[in-house]
């Protein structure tokens, strides 16, 4: 017994560091998009049956064999072994089993060292595939975001449920719901082209901003699940801009967008977890790397005329990262952005960020007219963000009655305990600056 | 040293519980990976563990008098053995003590001590029993 399990021990030997961050998830989502290609659409279950039984091979022998030199070719070889028994075996495969095979064919084997081009390009175009299908407007958004994640991303309904702050049992439905749809309504599988494309792809833009949100808001949800569904939506969008479909000048500001917030993520809440507006992080703590790739694509998002309010956040977002402290933040050029994006979209959280940018040009008084004329002209007043601001705001005057009225609105009016503890804070040193005042 | 911590028993760990993958995310499916094989690595350099392998799940019985072959499952899957250990420890106890580092356990897994009945008893039984028929055989 011990004679022939040290060769294995040998060959085994450091091997964990071939096991990559993310290196199960993310081929998992390759896999299914590639399998998808295969089996069609209609069998997404099937896909993602086969790649999860891919996975499980791996984790009951590698444990003691080690991991393969190339665990991503070993999965791929398993999981194309793994459906040719399925073709085999299931008659509804019969008809095109010879066309099936032959293109099976093409995948690399194990034994090669690197992936074939012709391969790469299989799994990029069967990602983009699977992307426009899960992000077709027949589907609900939520159901947009949760097959994203689900087949493109491989989390698991439990993880999906736990970012979302919903069970497990709800994402399962959904899920199942959302590919009995994709069956009813005969989504294809396919890059769209032509007029179609640009309204699809539009769609598919909004989905991956969305997924970026569902993660960036701050939340009582899971900080590291959340931290992903910014780096997946990031990832997702950089897919799309490698290809000739999706490289467009929206799409790289999108991206631009993306991984200008991602890269603020680490300053945006301190040791305990508390959060920190902008003026009080630790800018050295943004992830440099991030914003330079960000401003790669935001030059890339400037090549043609296209102006979205991609391309406005993103400018807006890229002059927080460019100043080196917050005194230093060009707030002139940000309010202009936010007047132009106020064009695009006048939505009241638009109205109220470009509000803060009045404030900061303008005095805090211009700051509070602006907020009062948007809660004249919306719906925005259970908004608790508003009173926040409002409170800020007062704050700077010395009103501190009035701020000390707002951040009690605004704290009613918050569910997030993180977000509570902030406001609670503002609260209480609003109320010691006043006393302070008064003598 | 005192000769009772220099004796040695050998001990299986039988891992059983093969559904307990299924429900496991890709994510969950690395983790477990990277910790099984660093908990097994670990225990081969501190010359505990002699070896170990997986079992693949399907395979044969062969039963009764007939010969009769028979394609497994031999149990229940949630069951049948995937894989398995062979320790040298002190004792039960650090075998047991070993088995609940299983990084399975908490999905599912379900680890069997057995120890190994000692060898050397067995072949002096095996020769007292030749030399027995030796005996028989030419007197």
């Amino acid at each position: 017994m011990s004679q022939s399990a040290e060769p294995t021990a040998a060959a085994a030997t450091g091997d964990i560091s071939r096991l990559t961050d993310h290196l199960f998830r993310h081929e998992a989502g390759k896999l299914v998009s590639v399998l998808t290609g295969i089996f069609g659409i209609n069998r997404l279950q099937l896909a993602e049956d086969v790649v999860q039984e891919s996975l499980v091979r791996a984790l009951r022998t590698w444990p003691y064999t080690g991991v393969p030199k190339n665990p991503a070719a070993w999965l791929t070889q398993t999981a194309k072994n793994l459906a040719l028994d399925v073709i085999r075996r299931e008659k509804s495969f019969h008809d095109k089993e010879p066309q099936i095979i032959a293109s099976m064919e093409q995948w690399p084997s194990e034994a090669a060292e690197s992936g074939s081009p012709m391969f790469e390009n299989e799994i990029r175009d069967g990602r983009l595939r699977l992307m426009f299908a899960c992000c077709h407007p027949v589907l609900s958004a939520e159901d947009q975001t949760a097959l994203a994640l689900r087949t493109l991303c491989a989390f698991s309904p439990a993880e999906i449920g736990k970012a979302f702050l919903t069970t497990e049992a709800a994402i399962a439905k959904r899920l199942t719901r959302a590919k009995q749809k994709i069956r009813d309504e005969h989504i294809p599988f396919e890059i769209p082209a032509g007029d179609e494309l640009s309204r699809r792809l539009d769609g598919v833009l909004q989905t991956l901003y969305l997924l970026f949100n569902e993660g960036y808001k701050a939340s009582s949800g899971d900080h590291l699940i959340r931290e992903e569904l910014c780096l997946e939506a990031i990832r997702l969008a950089s897919l799309l801009t490698e290809h000739p479909a999706g490289d467009q000048p929206r799409t790289h500001a999108l991206t631009a967008l993306m991984l200008f917030n991602a890269a603020r993520l680490p300053g945006r809440i301190d040791q305990e977890g508390n959060i920190l507006r902008l003026r009080e992080q630790d800018r050295s703590t943004w992830n440099q790397a991030m914003i330079a790739l960000g401003m790669q694509h935001l030059s890339l998002s400037a090549s043609g005329n296209d102006l979205t309010p991609y391309h406005l956040q993103a400018a807006i977002a890229a002059c927080h990262c460019a100043a080196i402290d917050y005194q230093a933040t060009n707030w002139q050029k940000i309010l202009s952005l936010y007047d132009q994006l106020l064009e695009l979209d006048g939505s009241p959280i638009i109205a109220l960020n470009r509000a803060v940018a009045v404030a900061n040009v303008h005095g805090a008084q211009a700051g509070i007219d602006a907020v009062q004329s948007i809660q004249r002209r919306t719906q925005l007043n259970s908004y608790y963000l508003l009173y926040a601001v409002l409170g800020e705001l007062e704050t700077q005057l010395n009103h501190f009655q009035a701020a000390i009225a707002n951040f009690r609105k605004a704290l009613e009016l918050t569910e997030l305990t993180s977000e509570q503890s902030f406001l609670s804070k503002r609260l209480e040193e609003t109320e010691q600056s006043s006393l302070k005042n008064v003598a | 040293m005192s000769t009772t911590s220099t004796v040695k028993s050998d001990y299986l760990l039988l891992f059983r519980g093969n559904v307990w993958d299924r429900g496991l995310s890709p994510a969950q499916i690395q983790k477990v990976v990277s910790d099984w094989m660093a908990w097994f690595e670990g225990l081969k350099a501190e010359g505990k563990c002699l070896g170990g392998h997986p079992l693949e799940e399907h395979g044969k019985v062969v039963s009764g008098r007939q010969r009769t072959v028979a394609d497994g499952p031999f149990a229940e899957s949630k069951e049948a053995i995937g894989g398995y250990f062979y320790l040298t420890v002190a004792d039960e106890n650090e075998a047991i003590e070993i088995a609940k580092q299983c990084p399975g356990l908490e999905y599912g897994s379900v680890v069997e001590v057995r120890p190994v009945a000692d060898v050397c008893s067995m072949r002096q039984r095996a020769e007292e029993y030749s030399t027995r028929q030796f005996a028989e055989a030419t007197a």
